[in-house]
Formats: structure tokens, C-alpha cells, sequence
């Protein structure tokens, strides 16, 4: 059935926004209506990789190059949110080398979030502007190059960072509606994203970059563009990451979490916001499922677990998988689309999505 | 003078180990287009090797015990047979798919290994004393003491340079290999066996870890799940910066990673030292903007998409 | 010694040959030739297994050619000089022709392949310690063809040779492949764009275009041209005068 009215037709063209944000919702009120302290906070950890998971969509869906650092920019706005939302008196102890005016004042969680996610950006606008510059794999090294650089960094920048113990005292404000607001915005930030022209012409490289770059498009530049607006949600995540936990440790923001949320998106399917979705809900149950399995079961009075670490063999051996059987991830790589539409039709809405 | 010298050493033995390493790499990407990930976690295991596997926050000696005669080999052969297990369980499979893919399957590889190395030995790191007697100095000139290691690596790293360098010009399969790795299609349309030069790339690559493995965990003295994973970053960037798919580009990044590192390591105001991996990057992403098709070019560095 | 029956190739949503059939004897030199884009480069990397085809056949002398690997299609006898020659440019012109003995083990008869190869052109020998990035276009022509000879091929395709190549260097390497028919019994599959050359060499000839066989038979009963202009083009070339291209 095509739509007749204007309305309609908007609809129709954001119906995978619809369809995501409803199916979250969902999920989210069945699972907070259940009450259960831990669940929910799984849940909200869930949420916050999700804007992480979109936030890396939106870069390596569109470019189609690998980033192996935005754990990096998850670090970096999670930090300047924290030094914005401590307590001063907590920042005198653990942070003392923050400039006067952050060491004095304190701001609300949603400016100091914004902010961080803001700084984020910029960081990644700067180091974008080398690293996109190289070609599809040179620039995948170069980000992970630029992730264990930053890690290192934060590791002995101890005045501002604790260094390598932990900076306690955040306050806790990240709620699982918190969290779920977030992913609707990052959700709505990457689908005007890759509607917008910005995301067409990435989009137009990733498929051909020589053509591309003969059609006029500035092929660096609108990399740095989609390197610098992703890195702002995945820094905004990190700022809700730290508001959750109530501490900061640079290890948390390692190979674990890139290899985590990189798998989430791959096995959901690369290039379409709804595969960022369904992949981090997949393997969130996965991750649930055998971080239980190694705590134990119990069966007839004798405790049987899994090894410890089998949760993240288990998550490899997934992704490992879904890349050698179906390379294009759960989604193949399509949104949801227009249920109301003939077969022949709908292939070719797929086609221009994907 | 004399301080020159040592810190000219420093730096070569130091850029020997990222040359070694960065050739690894290097050798698999110009065959498979594979930036292999795991490649750290290959070097990493080599030195697992040695010790009896158990959790115990004690390593006790497997097979670090043996005579160096026997030790070498039987390290080279773990590192080989694993990575030829990789590449029939995870890069065959990959085969058609792209380098993008096949990157990211590396990637799994490696976290897969990482943690199975934590299921059977722990997560803590490990003291291993091995061939210990090798870091005594030895007077090279008046006033120069070098650790007797350093020489070692850097000789080890000369001889299989040479020898790598003969394969890959004198003998079939090495001109082979060095054909399949700038037009791989071509080659197997004048019958080369792809599988086979795969394999072969694949086994050649392991024994430069393994090299690298032993060396390094003699110099260290110390097995941690990640050791190889900075060792492989800084052998990526010389990749990187040695321009992707040369060979003697990823030697020249890798004597110039070290170099840099090295002077940074004692030029540097010793507050600022610990930074000094920050300060490394830096300059990369400085060589990178003034160059970024790498110090050397390569035709196979074109992207086989 | 080569039949493609009802060869299909697809790519995605695109066919590139729908259903072609070529029948090649030994000791001919057979020739395709098509417009841009009609799929005769298909053609040729079907026959060397380099592409798999949707459907149809393709049998060696009797072993059917599809469903095995490149490699496998080399070790039969069939050799190809692809289109834009894939020479190994950092490899040296003396290694280049190495690798063509790829699947060999008769070491007195590589060496004396190696300089008849050296022979037919002389060349290759003054550069054989060169790099292969180093040589002229018609230099690497020779080089490919040279190349291929080492594989010391029953069969052998060619794309385009003359493509790039100033008119002298063409004469000379149609001159080197006709000689080749007739001292090693060779057998030829030509593809070019320009039927005028492809004519005067071939003894069967085939009109490609958009993915079928327009127009088959033995190039000494096609010499009028009219008949092949009109498979080449779609229509025939009664308004003089007028400009197609």
C-alpha cells in the first residue's frame, strides 16, 4: 500500500526511526516493570553501549573504514564530564591538577555531558584531520594507534586522571530512562546523519571512492565530518558511562569495550542504524547469558560454572562466526523497512537504504 | 661518543624487535591483505610457551628449560602450528571476504586468544627468569658496556633479514610469494597455488614472531596476556609509516619507531618520560601529514577491494 | 580442445554474458570481438576460471573448466595475457617470466622455453635483470605474452593486445602470435575491440555484443564486413557518411 498523504510519506520515511524507537521502549518499560535492581542496571549499561554502538555506526557504517580508537573518545568524554559534575571538594583530592575554574564550580550532568561529548569531538576533529587522510586500512591502524595514545596518556596523566587507580566520587544520575533518551537522540543524530548529504556523499565514497572523489566529493573531509559527529555521541556515552558506575578507572576504556561494542555492531550489520540496534541487544542477552553461566548454575546441589573469561571467548567465537557465515550481520545490513509495500517494491527501498 | 654508541644501540635493538614484528605483519598483508590483529597474540603465546601452563602466580619453566638447541624449535613450532590453525579456522574462511572483514576477524582472534591464555594462566602477570646471564654487559670499546642482548637481537634480527631477503629473491617460492603478493589473481592464473603461498606466508610470519617472542621475553623478563599487544601496535605503525605492503618499508618504520622512541626515552626531562608513547604518535601523525602514502611506496599497497 | 556452451555470468543484478557458445579447434585462432562493455573480458576470465558462471559449461578437452580454480585452469595448458597485462612490476623481467613455470618440473625444457622466449623477443633479454615497472607498454606486452608462453600453454587467450600500442609494435606481436600457431601448433583466443586486425589474423571469428554471440563463422567467408558491421554496431552501415561514435 502506498502512502496517499504527505503525512504518510514521512512516515514512511522514517519508519525504521519509529519502528527502533517503539521496540526499545518496550523492551525497556517490560524490563524496568520488572523491578529487579540488577537487571536494570544491566539494562542501563545495555542502553549506554547502545549510543556508543550508534555512535561507531555512524562513522563506520557511512565511511566503511574500521575505527579502532573511539573507545578513546568513550575515555575523553567521560572524563571531562566527570571533572565537570565532582564535587569540588572530591576534585582538591583525586584531581588536583584540573585548571582553577573546573577545580571551583561544578555543572548539572546533562550541560556537563553535552560538554563532554563536545570535547570528544573536538578531539577527534583534530586527530581526524591526520587520520583520514590515509587510506581505508592505514587509517583503521591509525585510529587504533590513536586509542592506545590516549589510553597511555589518560594511564599517566595521574593529576587529572588518578591515573592508574580510580577516580571516585561521580554522582550517580544515569537511570535507565536517562540512558534510553540518550540512545533516542543518538538514534535521530545518526538517521539525519545518513539521510543528510553529508552522509550521502560518504556513503557514495564508501561505495566507490574513486568515483566519488571524481564527482566532487571531498572524500577527507566528509570522514572528518562523520569521525567528529560520532565521536560526540560515543563521548556523551562515556560521560553516562561514568555517571552510571560512579567511578572512573582508564582501564575500563580498553580492548574489552572496543572489542565489545565493534562486535555489536558488526554482528547487527555494519551499515544500517537498525543492525547497531539489533546487534546491541543480541549479544547484551549474549553477554548476560554467559556472565551467569560463569558465576554457575546449580544442579542437583554441586555448582557448575563456566571458566572465567568464557564470556568473552563466547562473544569471539560469535563474532567470528557471523563474519565467516553472514558477513553483513543479522540486519544484512538493511533497515527495517515499510511493512505496507508489494515484495518488488520493497527490495528496492532495502537496496537504496543499505 | 661512548654515550652515542649505547644510545645507538639502544635504538637498534629496540627497532629490531619492531622490525622483526612489523615484517610479520607486513610479509601477511602483501600476501592476504590481512592486517593480522592477532599477530601480537602469536608472539604473546610464544612466550606463554615456555612455562608449564597453570594459574599459579608462579611460572615454573616447561619448555624455557630445554637446551637452546631444542627451546628454539620446539617455540618456533607452537607459534607456526597456531598460526596456521588460525588461518584454517578463521582467514580461509575470510578468504573472499573484504580486508575490512578480514581485519575485524583478526581482531576476534586475537581477543579470543587473550582469553584463553587468561582461562589457563591467570590474568596477573608473570616473572619468567630465562637465559638470565644475557643481559650481563660487554665492554664493546673503552667505556661502552652494552647488555650482551641487545648484540643478540640485533644479530638475530641481521640474519633473518639476510635470510628472508634470499627466500624472497633467490628461491621459486619465495619469487613466488613476493608475485602473489603484488597481483594475487594473476599469479594463480599462472598456476600458483594460492593455498600454498598462503600457508607459507602465513608459517613464515609465525617464526618471526616466535623470533620476536623469545627475544623479547628474555629482554622483559616478564608474561603478561597483552605483552604482544604493544609490541604489535608500534610494529603497525611502522607498517603504517614505512608505507602498507612494503617489506623494506616495515623494516625502515621499524628501526624509525624505535630510533624515535629511544631518543625520546633519554632526551626527554625524566617528569615528561613517562609520556613518551604519546610524544611517539605525535610525530607519526606528523610523518603522515607530510606523507601519508608511507616512507616508502609500494604497488601492492593499493587496497585490493 | 575448447567449448563454452551457454555460458552465463552475472554480476549482482547484472548479466555481463547471457548464454554464449564458442567452439574452438585445436591449432585455430579464433577472435572475439565486441564493443565496450560486451563482455568479452568475461569471457576470457570464465575460461581461466577466474569467474564463475551462473550457468553453462566450460570444458578443456573434454575436463569441464568451471567449478575449478584458476590454478587448476593453468596446470590444463590454458594460458591468458589478461586485459591490461598484470605483469608483476616489482618483480624483475627474468622473474616475471619464472613465475609462468609455476606448475612446471621439466627444468631443461623451461631453460629452453626461457630462450625462445628470449629469442622471440630480444628485449626481454637486454632487460631481464630490470625491474618489470621499468618497460615501455609494448615491452610489457611482450612481457605478458612472454610470460605466458613459459607456462608452456596448449592454449592460450590474449585481451586486447593491441590496446595502447603504437601500430608498428602491433604488427609485431600479431606476427610473433600467427608464428606461434605455426611453430608450436598453438591455439589462439583473441579478443579485440577493432574487427579490421582481428579479421586479417583469425580463422573463426565471433561478434560479441551485449552478452551474446551476434555473429559466428570462418573469418575468410566474412571479409565483405557489411555482416559483421551490423552484429558489431546492432545495425547496418547503409547511411554513408554518417558519424556512430
Amino acid at each position: 500500500m502506498e502512502p496517499k498523504t504527505p503525512l504518510g510519506h514521512m512516515v514512511r520515511e522514517v519508519w525504521p526511526l519509529i519502528i527502533l524507537s517503539v521496540g526499545l521502549l518496550l523492551v525497556v518499560a517490560i524490563i524496568q516493570s520488572l523491578d529487579d535492581r540488577i537487571i536494570s542496571q544491566s539494562l542501563t549499561e545495555g542502553l549506554i553501549r547502545l549510543v556508543v554502538v550508534i555512535g561507531l555506526y555512524i562513522f563506520i557504517g557511512n565511511s566503511g573504514l574500521i575505527s579502532f580508537g573511539h573507545i578513546g573518545f568513550m575515555m575523553i568524554g567521560a572524563y571531562a564530564t566527570a571533572w565537570q559534575t565532582m564535587d569540588p571538594m572530591t576534585k582538591d583530592i583525586f584531581v588536583p591538577g584540573l585548571p582553577g575554574y573546573l577545580l571551583a564550580n561544578s555543572h548539572h550532568w546533562l550541560v556537563a555531558t553535552i560538554i563532554g561529548g563536545l570535547v570528544a569531538a573536538i578531539a577527534a576533529f583534530i586527530s581526524g584531520l591526520a587520520m583520514m587522510r590515509l587510506s581505508g586500512i592505514a587509517a583503521s591502524i591509525g585510529t587504533f594507534a590513536l586509542f592506545m595514545s590516549f589510553y597511555s596518556l589518560y594511564l599517566q596523566w595521574s593529576t587529572w586522571t588518578a591515573g592508574q587507580s580510580s577516580l571516585v566520587g561521580i554522582p550517580v544520575t544515569t537511570t535507565p530512562w536517562v540512558a534510553f533518551w540518550f540512545c533516542i537522540v543518538a538514534m535521530i543524530g545518526a538517521f539525519v546523519y545518513s539521510r543528510s548529504k553529508f552522509g550521502l556523499a560518504l556513503r557514495a565514497s564508501r561505495e566507490d571512492e574513486v568515483a566519488a572523489k571524481a564527482a566532487g566529493v571531498d572524500v577527507t573531509g566528509e570522514r572528518v565530518i562523520s569521525f567528529t559527529i560520532s565521536a560526540f555521541f560515543v563521548g556523551m556515552a562515556g560521560g553516562l558511562y561514568g555517571h552510571f558506575l560512579g567511578l572512573l578507572t582508564v582501564d575500563t576504556f580498553y580492548l574489552p569495550m572496543t572489542f565489545i561494542t565493534l562486535s555489536m555492531l558488526v554482528v547487527g550489520g555494519m551499515q544500517s542504524l537498525s543492525g547497531a540496534v539489533v546487534g546491541t541487544i543480541i549479544l547484551s542477552l549474549v553477554i548476560e547469558l554467559l556472565r551467569k553461566a560463569e558465576k554457575g548454575v546449580d544442579m542437583g546441589g554441586t555448582n557448575i560454572s563456566l571458566p572465567a573469561s568464557s564470556a568473552e571467548v563466547g562473544l569471539g567465537v560469535i563474532l567470528l562466526l557471523i563474519l565467516i557465515f553472514r558477513p553483513t550481520g543479522f540486519t544484512r545490513n538493511a533497515e527495517i523497512y515499510w511493512p505496507f509495500k508489494p515484495k518488488v517494491a520493497v527490495t528496492e527501498v532495502t537496496h537504496r537504504q543499505s | 661518543m661512548a654515550f652515542a654508541l649505547q644510545v645507538l644501540m639502544n635504538a637498534l635493538s629496540l627497532g629490531s624487535l619492531y622490525a622483526l614484528a612489523a615484517l610479520g605483519i607486513g610479509l601477511l598483508f602483501g600476501v592476504l591483505k590481512l592486517i593480522n590483529f592477532a599477530h601480537g597474540d602469536f608472539i604473546t603465546v610464544g612466550a606463554y610457551a615456555l612455562i608449564v601452563p597453570s594459574a599459579a602466580t608462579q611460572a615454573t619453566l616447561m619448555i624455557g628449560d630445554f637446551h637452546p638447541l631444542i627451546l628454539i624449535p620446539c617455540i618456533v613450532a607452537v607459534v607456526v602450528i597456531l598460526a596456521l590453525i588460525a588461518e584454517f579456522l578463521v582467514f580461509r574462511p575470510l578468504r573472499s571476504a573484504s580486508p575490512a572483514t578480514l581485519m575485524i576477524g583478526s581482531f576476534a582472534l586475537g581477543f579470543v586468544i587473550q582469553n584463553i591464555l587468561i582461562m589457563i594462566y591467570g590474568g596477573r602477570p608473570k616473572a619468567v627468569g630465562i637465559w638470565s646471564d644475557l643481559s650481563l654487559g660487554v665492554e664493546l670499546m673503552e667505556g661502552v658496556e652494552v647488555p650482551k642482548l641487545q648484540l643478540i637481537i640485533i644479530g638475530v634480527t641481521l640474519v633473518l633479514m639476510v635470510v628472508l631477503v634470499l627466500f624472497l629473491t633467490k628461491t621459486k617460492y619465495g619469487v613466488h610469494m613476493r608475485a602473489a603478493a603484488e597481483d594475487f589473481r594473476m599469479a594463480r592464473m599462472l598456476g600458483i597455488e594460492a593455498n600454498r603461498v598462503i600457508m607459507l606466508a602465513v608459517a613464515i610470519s609465525g617464526m618471526l614472531a616466535a623470533a620476536v617472542s623469545m627475544l623479547f621475553v628474555v629482554q622483559t623478563g616478564i608474561l603478561e596476556f597483552r605483552m604482544g599487544v604493544s609490541l604489535m601496535l608500534f610494529a603497525f605503525i611502522a607498517t603504517v609509516i614505512g608505507g602498507m605492503g612494503s617489506l623494506v618499508g616495515a623494516v625502515v618504520g621499524g628501526f624509525a619507531v624505535g630510533a624515535v622512541s629511544i631518543l625520546l626515552q633519554t632526551f626527554l626531562p625524566s617528569e615528561m618520560r613517562v609520556f613518551r608513547d604519546v610524544f611517539v604518535f605525535a610525530i607519526v601523525i606528523f610523518i603522515l601529514l607530510v606523507r601519508p602514502q608511507g616512507l616508502v611506496m609500494s604497488r601492492a599497497s593499493r587496497e585490493r577491494v | 580442445m575448447l567449448e563454452v556452451k551457454d555460458l552465463e555470468v552475472r554480476y549482482g543484478r547484472l548479466t555481463a554474458l547471457r548464454g554464449i557458445n564458442l567452439s574452438i579447434k585445436e591449432g585455430e585462432i579464433a577472435c572475439i570481438v565486441g564493443p565496450n562493455g560486451a563482455g568479452k573480458s568475461t569471457t576470457l576470465l570464465s575460461i581461466s576460471s577466474v569467474l564463475n558462471p551462473t550457468a553453462g559449461t566450460i570444458t578443456f578437452d573434454g575436463q569441464q573448466i568451471n567449478g575449478t580454480r584458476p590454478e587448476d585452469v593453468a596446470r590444463m595448458g590454458v594460458s591468458q595475457v589478461p586485459e591490461g597485462r598484470h605483469i608483476f612490476t616489482s618483480l624483475t623481467v627474468e622473474e616475471n617470466l619464472q613465475v609462468g613455470t609455476a606448475t612446471r618440473r621439466d627444468k631443461p625444457e623451461m631453460k629452453r622455453d626461457y630462450e625462445r622466449v628470449i629469442e622471440t623477443f630480444p628485449i626481454l633479454g637486454e632487460r631481464r635483470r630490470q625491474s618489470a615497472g621499468k618497460l615501455s607498454g609494448g615491452e610489457q606486452q611482450m612481457l605478458a605474452i612472454g610470460r605466458a608462453l613459459m607456462t608452456s600453454p596448449r592454449f592460450m587467450t590474449i585481451d586486447e593486445p593491441s590496446l595502447g600500442l603504437a601500430p608498428k609494435i602491433v604488427d609485431r606481436v600479431y606476427e610473433v602470435l600467427i608464428d606461434l600457431r605455426k611453430s608450436r601448433g598453438l591455439t589462439l583466443l583473441i579478443v579485440e575491440q577493432s574487427s579490421e586486425r582481428a579479421l586479417k589474423a583469425a580463422d573463426t571469428l565471433y561478434v560479441l555484443r551485449n552478452g551474446a554471440i551476434q555473429l559466428a563463422g570462418k573469418a575468410s567467408e566474412l571479409q565483405d564486413g557489411k555482416a559483421v558491421h551490423k552484429a558489431y554496431f546492432g545495425f547496418s552501415d547503409d547511411h554513408e557518411g554518417e558519424v556512430m561514435i
